[in-house]
This record gives structure tokens, sequence and C-alpha cells, in this order.
């Protein structure tokens, strides 16, 4: 339930992508499917993945590894997500505060 | 779709019981019966022989001579993308194993020399969208024959003798849910039998049995509501995302027919629905035959008993893992089948449970369970949010999926137990059923140390049957590969740090060590060439476990590599 709050407010904005619609995705859904598997909580803390929150990764960065993946690792993600996809995906992992209990 | 030629073989029958010249020369047909019989000179399926003993018949290496134990030979796969897994076998000599990407290679047994390799060609694109991908666990040997799935869903026969294609049949379309098959079949009376990933994805786990001859499928089972009674066990119809799977091989017993195997966990793995599971959640119900040990008819597929060990399992605690100890203990037939989440059921042939006991110290998922009956007593089912208490074990397995091993010599039960929890933040999620990302855990997690105490894995020596404990080995970190007994009283443990250790199999002193370079996760087990006898272990470390150990320890696993392998084969000096 404390988890709710950040999904939501990025305090670095990513930069507008021309995209031809909306991401509809759910973020923090995402994670407690699939990214939440190797980026532990939430991606708050290092797994069988990085941590992701306070990533000093550029947004090319990032975009590039979730459309491209990294053998052996990441799976590529490029055919699965739309580049506003990739926005609010990015947007969720600037906003990760630590987990408070 | 031709059978291949068997003069060979044939011929090479009427020579049995010489020595050894060269590879193949004295071929037998490997055939059901051989298998069951367990020649100590093969390892001719998974875990040596039906008997799922892990355990080699051989002594020219024991407890007195270990010490002069040293490599003979290596193998380099290459391109060993989250290490090596696999257990290799054996076969009138030839040492038969695969890598990475379902690479298959056969080797002289004395010297390592190449005799063939196969390379399938995967579904690149395919692969690099996979989670629990690129490894393979091993392979299955018949009727001249050597079987192998792939992570892009397909079943392939090779020639033993050339490594050229028999058959090669796709089973699963593995794009549309990702999954394939990184398992070892299993061959048994005509009929190679393998099992799907599944467990985390949105599908019904189906379990194939294939015409050897032929690649003909012969039949189905699906793991998720594949039968009508089971059908009525996922509320919602959520038997059609129910995950399951059955992703380890099985075992035989020709006695009956009957082929045994371990079913995973439902999807998603964490439910929402707290103590309300029967009525309300993610998947309302019993969930059958998620998380449960099956028997199935060998030629058509038919169910003929079950026990599901985790009803409604909320804790990814797979019945997949762990092998089928077959004991025969005063006329009384038992198996022996450790559960995920460190408890190991006894049953009996017809999968009636006889006795139920816990490896490990950590365990909060259920307050206990009846030995008598096999029910959960004072189950620990969530609600959405963050859980006060660590759930122990940890999602990566109180057992890994890989063997532990019975030597009929002490009578003891070799298993490994690991000693870790996670923080677990429970979410509802909704099952995406595009071929997109499609993984539904349910829930956010890390992995933590159990309350008050360190991450640790033990090794224990217990009867089979009652469980109880002779002794245990401490490791700091818990050891993932098989393990392996002989008749010479030793018993082998491969730990993730990259030693191998062999013990004094009665009393567990160690005895000798080496280091082969990398961490250990994979299969081990002996065979004898030119009446010599070997060990062979598998190094090479990463994967969905494996991952874990460079955040939680540091080093040595920080610098480990997590894309390469070596098979490592010992022999006296």
């Amino acid at each position: 339930m404390l988890l709710l709050g950040f999904a939501v407010g990025s305090a670095h904005p990513v930069a507008a992508q021309q995209s031809a619609t909306p991401s509809s995705l759910n973020v923090q859904q995402l994670f407690a499917t699939t990214c939440g598997w190797c980026h532990s909580d939430g991606g708050r803390a290092a797994g069988r993945g990085p941590q992701l929150m306070n990533t000093t990764r550029s947004d090319d960065f990032i975009r590039f590894r979730i459309q491209h993946g990294k053998e052996g690792a990441m799976p590529a993600f490029g055919s699965a997500f739309s580049d506003a996809d990739i926005d609010a995906i990015i947007k969720y992992i600037r906003a990760l505060k630590p987990d408070q209990q | 779709m031709k059978k291949t030629p068997h003069g060979l073989i044939a011929g090479a029958a009427l020579a049995m019981g010489t020595i050894l010249i060269s590879p193949f020369t004295l071929a037998q047909p490997i055939d059901t019966a051989r298998i069951a019989a367990g020649s100590p000179n093969d390892w001719l399926s998974y875990h040596g022989s039906y008997k799922d003993w892990d355990y080699s018949g051989l002594k020219q290496i024991n407890a007195s001579n270990v010490k002069n134990l040293e490599v003979a030979w290596i193998h380099v796969p290459g391109k060993s993308t989250r290490g090596l897994q696999s257990m290799p076998l054996a076969a009138d000599g030839v040492l038969y194993y695969t890598g990475s990407y379902s690479r298959v290679f056969a080797l002289d047994g004395a010297t390592g020399q190449l005799i063939w390799s196969y390379f399938p060609e995967l579904d690149e694109a395919l692969v690099a969208r996979q989670t629990h991908s690129p490894y393979n666990r091993g392979v299955a040997l018949g009727e001249g024959k050597l079987f192998v799935g792939t992570v892009d869903g397909h079943l392939i026969a090779l020639d033993m003798k050339t490594g050229r294609v028999v058959w090669d049949v796709q089973l699963q379309n593995s794009q549309k849910l990702t999954v394939g098959f990184t398992g070892a079949p299993l061959y048994a009376k005509g009929t190679v039998v393998i099992g799907s990933q599944g467990g985390e994805w949105p599908g019904r786990g189906p379990i194939y049995g294939v015409d050897a001859a032929t690649g003909k499928v012969k039949w189905t089972f699906n793991t998720v509501g594949g039968t009508d009674e089971a059908m009525k066990t996922w509320g919602n119809d959520t038997w059609r995302t129910g995950g399951g799977g059955g992703w380890m091989a099985g075992t035989y017993d020709a006695a009956t027919n009957t082929v045994y195997w371990g079913t995973a966990n439902p999807a998603p793995l964490y439910d929402w629905a707290g103590s309300d599971w029967m009525k309300t959640g993610a998947r309302p119900g019993t969930n059958l035959f998620t998380t449960s040990v099956i028997g199935l008819d060998l030629d058509t597929g038919n169910l003929k008993f079950y026990h599901q060990e985790l009803p409604h399992d909320d804790w990814d605690f797979d019945s997949a893992v762990g092998e089928f100890v077959l004991l025969d203990r005063n006329g009384q037939k038992y198996i022996v089948h450790p559960n995920k989440s460190g408890y190991v059921f006894v049953y009996d042939d017809q999968l009636k449970v006889k006795n139920v006991y816990n490896l490990l110290e950590n365990s909060n998922f259920v307050k206990s369970i009846d030995p008598k009956t096999g029910e959960l007593i004072g189950r620990r089912d969530f609600s959405e949010g963050k859980q006060s208490e660590p759930l122990c074990p940890a999602i990566d397995g109180g057992v890994s999926w890989n063997s532990g091993s019975y030597d009929p010599e002490t009578g003891l039960y070799y298993k490994i137990g690991n000693e870790w929890c996670i923080d677990l933040t429970v979410q509802k999620t909704t099952p995406v059923t595009e071929p997109v990302v499609q993984l539904n855990i349910g829930a956010n997690f890390k992995l933590v140390p159990p309350p008050g105490g360190k991450i640790y894995g033990h090794l224990d020596a217990r009867d089979p049957i009652t469980g109880a404990k002779k002794w245990e080995i401490r490791f700091p970190e818990p050891p993932m590969a098989s393990i392996l007994t002989t008749a010479g009283n030793l018993l082998f443990v491969p730990d993730s740090r990259g030693m191998l250790h062999a013990y004094d199999a009665a009393t567990g002193k160690e005895l000798w060590s080496h280091n082969d370079g990398t961490g250990h996760q994979g299969g081990i087990m002996s065979y004898s060439a030119g009446g010599k006898q070997y060990i062979a272990v598998v190094a090479g470390f990463g994967g969905m476990v494996s991952d874990d150990f460079a955040p939680t320890f540091g080093e040595p696993y920080k610098s480990m590599p997590r894309d390469d392998g070596v098979l490592v084969v010992y022999a006296l000096k």
C-alpha cells in the first residue's frame, strides 16, 4: 500500500517523445509482474539485476537497454513497448524513493 | 524421419563383457531395461537410472585413494551464457552433455576428444526476449538416439553415433509465451517425455509424450486444468492463464508403466486473496495440478494418481524441482520427493503420503505439514501490500532444482537445504496474455537473511524415509549444484565458489577438494571408460538463483563470470 504514491510524480520530467499514442502502461504493476523478478523491491534494490533507484545511467542508455536487453541477463523488450511506454518506465525509475516502513 | 541403422549396435552386443577398445565398438542398445538396471559403468538418464539415486556403483575411486584424484581432461563448450547447468550422461565410454543454447557434445570418455557436436539453430530474436534462457539442463538417451529440448520449443533426436538429426519437432509455439524447454527429457519404452517451462507465464504448462522413433506427439498433459475435475479448481476460468509446467525431468517405473513428474507453481506466484483464496483473488481454488506430483500412464498420458503438495501455492514453491528417489524398504515401495519449500514428501508408489519432513531451520510459509496426511497446517496466505515478516524460505527455494543423492551402502539421503528469506510486497496484477511482457509474479521482493541470522546452506545426511538427521555440513553460501555418492564411500559436493569437495559418505569427513575455477550449479556424475573410473562435473555460474549471489555475498561472486563454463573430468593419478 505504501508503494502507491511513488509511480506518479517525477522530479525529472522525461523529454517528450513523438509517440503517436500515450502510454497506457501501469509501470508499477509491470514491476510486480515482470521487471521486479530481477530489479528487486520494485527497482529499489539490487537483485539479479542492478538497483534502478538513483541510477546514474542516462535516459538514452536505459531506453537502449530496455529495447535491446543484455544477453544472458536482461530480455529485449523492443517489440513489447512503444516509445511512450519506455518514457513511462523511465519516469517511474527516476521517481523511485526508498521504501518507507 | 527414418530410423537410423542399428547394425553397429547390434553387432556390438555380442562382444559385451570385454574391454572397451574405442568408443561405440561395444555399444549395446540403450533400452528401458538397461536404464532401469543402472549399470555402474554408465550414466544413462538424468539421475543415473530411473531410481533417481544420483549414485554410481563404481568404487575404483574410493575413500582411501581419493587424495590421488586429479584432472584427467577438461572440455570448454563456449558461449556458456548463464553458466553450465547440465547433467552429463555416459554410455559405453562416451560422454554426452549440453551447454547453453542446447549445444550438444559427444566426447571420448577417456580423453575428452570430440566425437561429434551439434549446435541447433535457435530463433535468436526469441531467445533475446526470454527471461529463463538460454541454459539447458540435459539430454536423454534411448534407441540409438540422443534427445534434447530447446528454449524455442523444439525436441530434437540425434543419432548417438554421428550427431546427425534424426527428427526435429516443434512441440510448442514459443513465440506466444516465450517459453520452451530447458529441462532434460526422459526416455522410456519408445516414448520421450518432456515438460515445458511454465510457472510464471499465463499458459497451461504442458507435458508431452513423443514417439521416440518418429517424433510424433503421442499425448499432451496440461498441468493446469488437465482434467474436468482440475478445471473446477480454477475460479473465474483462471486455468486459461494458470502457469504450471514441468521443467525438470521426472522418472519412470517399469513395474506399473508410470511416469512420475513434478509440476511447477501457479501464476501469479503471489496471490492477494489472503485466507479467502478458495473464493477470491487471482486464481480462486486449489489450482490443480500445479505444485503437484503426478503419475501418468506412459503410453496414453492419462492421469493415474497425484498429490498436490501445496494446494493453492502462494509462495512459488514448485514441485517441479527435485528427484523421485525410488526405494524399497522391507518390501514396501517408497518415493522420496523434495519440494522447493524444503519439505521432503515420502510417498508410496501411488503417491499416497507416507511421511513429510522439513530440511530447513528457517521456514514460515506454513507452521508445519502433517506427516500423516500431507495437509498444510497454519498456512500463511497474503493480502495486498507489504508483509510484516519476511517469507522463509526465499523465492530462490529451500532446495535448488539440482539433485540430492541416495547411497544404498550408507542408507542415507544427502540433500542441500538453503536458509534465506525475502521481504515481500504483494500487489494485484492482471495476466498479460498477448506475446509481450508476460511474467506474472504478483509482488515485489528482496532477498534477506533469516530473522536474527545469516544466509547459509547445509548438506544434510538423513534417513530418506523418516528424515532423521545423522549429520550436516554447513556452507557460507548455499551450494547450488547436484551432488553425487559412489560405492567408494564417497560423497561429492560441488560448491558455489567453485570448490569440488569429496567427503566420507558415512561420516561427512572431508577427504579431498579441488578448485574448478568458477562456481558450480549443474550436474556431477561418474562413469567408466576403458576400465577406468571418471568423475565428471560442470562448472559455470549464472541464472535465476545464482544471479542473486553477487549482490548478496559480494566476492567471489561479484567478479565471477556469468557467461563461462567448463566440463572438468577427474580420474586417479
